[in-house]
């Protein structure tokens, strides 16, 4: 042995005999502070407490698996793997316990961070029954009054609760008939087209359960299904020329589909200068 | 590519090697005007896919109901002699590239007849003149 390697070896047991020291002293005082009984365990770990115990050596053992693999060494059969095993069950066994406290933990580290409650504020979860109590005590009185005095006037019996029109004015009524035909036009087969075609997302195939409809709708989607793929036209019998002009009769003219898309183009009704 | 008020689509092109040719549907929007003529059509894809409007051919137009929307066929060959190979005959004529000798039905139908009285290798010769 050389006298370089004699002196390497004498500086490194030094360093392992100062550090065993360090240890030594750093287990000694963990020791007497358990004894001591700083670390409050008579009522059992606290929930919160176990989780983040159980995830800082969850961290630790993972880290040295790592370390392993890291220099090469094989972690097979390795007591760590176990231990990782046993720390992650419990953690998913926790998990549906955290989800049930995760409304008071989040209200009680709210106030932790804003630093104190407020008596008014809307979270604080209890109904107050005095607000459901109806004021009924007004309604007796004025009751026995009202049946000497009969009104002409019709008034209907309110069942539910409808709009007040009241305050709409002309303008606002036009707008709302415009915004109508504009969401109708947006949806008529044409746009639907265009838009299937040009969007980016996977196309939608709706299964209609429509009676009515659903057999014709089938055949004609069939026929124009072949039509385009055979690249052919199929000739339409007199039956069936006479079943399109049924529906044909419904809708008037070519025109109007030309204004049923014109709401499209059309920008808001102008607002008088109020 | 639109004009005026027409717009023109092409859905599920295809280039068919086999035919050499390019097919595809058309789709024209014209909202508020009359179905476009097929010569037109023919101008606007020669105009897309960069060829002569001679080597397209377009078919089977059928305006949707209520107008605005009309979805027909296109086929574009990569050259005319393909073209004069691959086409139906009536399409060819539609574009003046063959004339189709069209006899009269009621001649036909004379002629029928007269084949009917006829046994035989005589048929062939019954048509060769008209009687009387």
């Amino acid at each position: 042995m050389s006298t370089e390697e004699i002196t390497e070896a004498v500086n490194l047991l030094s360093a392992v005999e100062s550090q065993t020291q360090d240890v030594t002293k750093l287990v000694d005082h963990l020791l007497k502070k358990a004894t001591e009984n700083e670390y409050n365990t008579s009522k059992g770990i606290s929930f919160l407490e176990l989780k983040y115990q159980l995830l800082l050596s969850y961290l630790m053992n993972l880290t040295y698996i790592s370390l392993q693999k890291s220099q090469g060494s094989s972690i097979q059969d390795d007591p760590t793997i176990d231990r990782l095993i046993e720390i992650r069950t419990v953690l998913e066994k926790m998990r549906p316990i955290d989800k049930k406290l995760k409304y008071q933990v989040d209200k009680v580290v709210r106030t932790a961070a804003s630093g104190g409650t407020d008596s008014s504020d809307p979270l604080r979860y209890r109904a107050n029954p005095e607000n459901l109590i109806s004021k009924l005590d007004d309604e007796s009185e004025s009751e026995s009054e009202g049946e000497e005095k009969k009104s002409k006037i019709y008034h209907p019996p309110k069942l539910t609760a409808m709009h007040y029109e009241g305050d709409e004015t002309e303008m606002d009524k036009d707008q709302k008939v415009l915004e109508r035909a504009k969401k109708r036009a947006l949806s008529t087969s044409m746009l639907r087209e265009l838009r299937e075609e040009f969007s980016e997302g996977p196309t939608e195939i709706r299964e209609t359960t429509s009676t009515q409809r659903s057999r014709a709708e089938r055949k004609l989607r069939e026929r124009t299904h072949y039509e385009e793929e055979n690249f052919m036209r199929f000739s339409v019998s007199k039956k069936d020329k006479g079943k399109k002009g049924k529906k044909a009769k419904q809708i008037i003219s070519k025109k109007f589909v030309y204004d049923y898309m014109k709401p499209i183009f059309v920008s808001n009704v102008a607002k008088s200068p109020d | 590519m639109s004009e005026g008020a027409a717009t023109i689509r092409t859905r599920k092109f295809m280039t068919n090697r086999l035919l050499c040719r390019k097919q595809m549907i058309v789709d024209v929007l014209h909202p508020g005007k009359a179905t476009i003529p097929k010569t037109e059509v023919r101008e606007k894809l020669a105009k897309m896919y960069k060829t002569t409007p001679d080597v397209i051919f377009c078919f089977g137009f059928r305006t949707k109901f209520g107008g605005g929307k009309t979805s027909g066929f296109g086929l574009i060959y990569d050259s005319l002699d393909f073209a004069k190979k691959f086409e139906p005959k009536y399409r060819l004529q539609r574009h003046g590239l063959v004339e189709i000798k069209k006899t009269g039905r009621k001649q036909r139908k004379e002629r029928k007849n007269r084949q009917k009285k006829v046994r035989g290798t005589k048929k062939a010769k019954v048509g060769a003149g008209k009687k009387k």
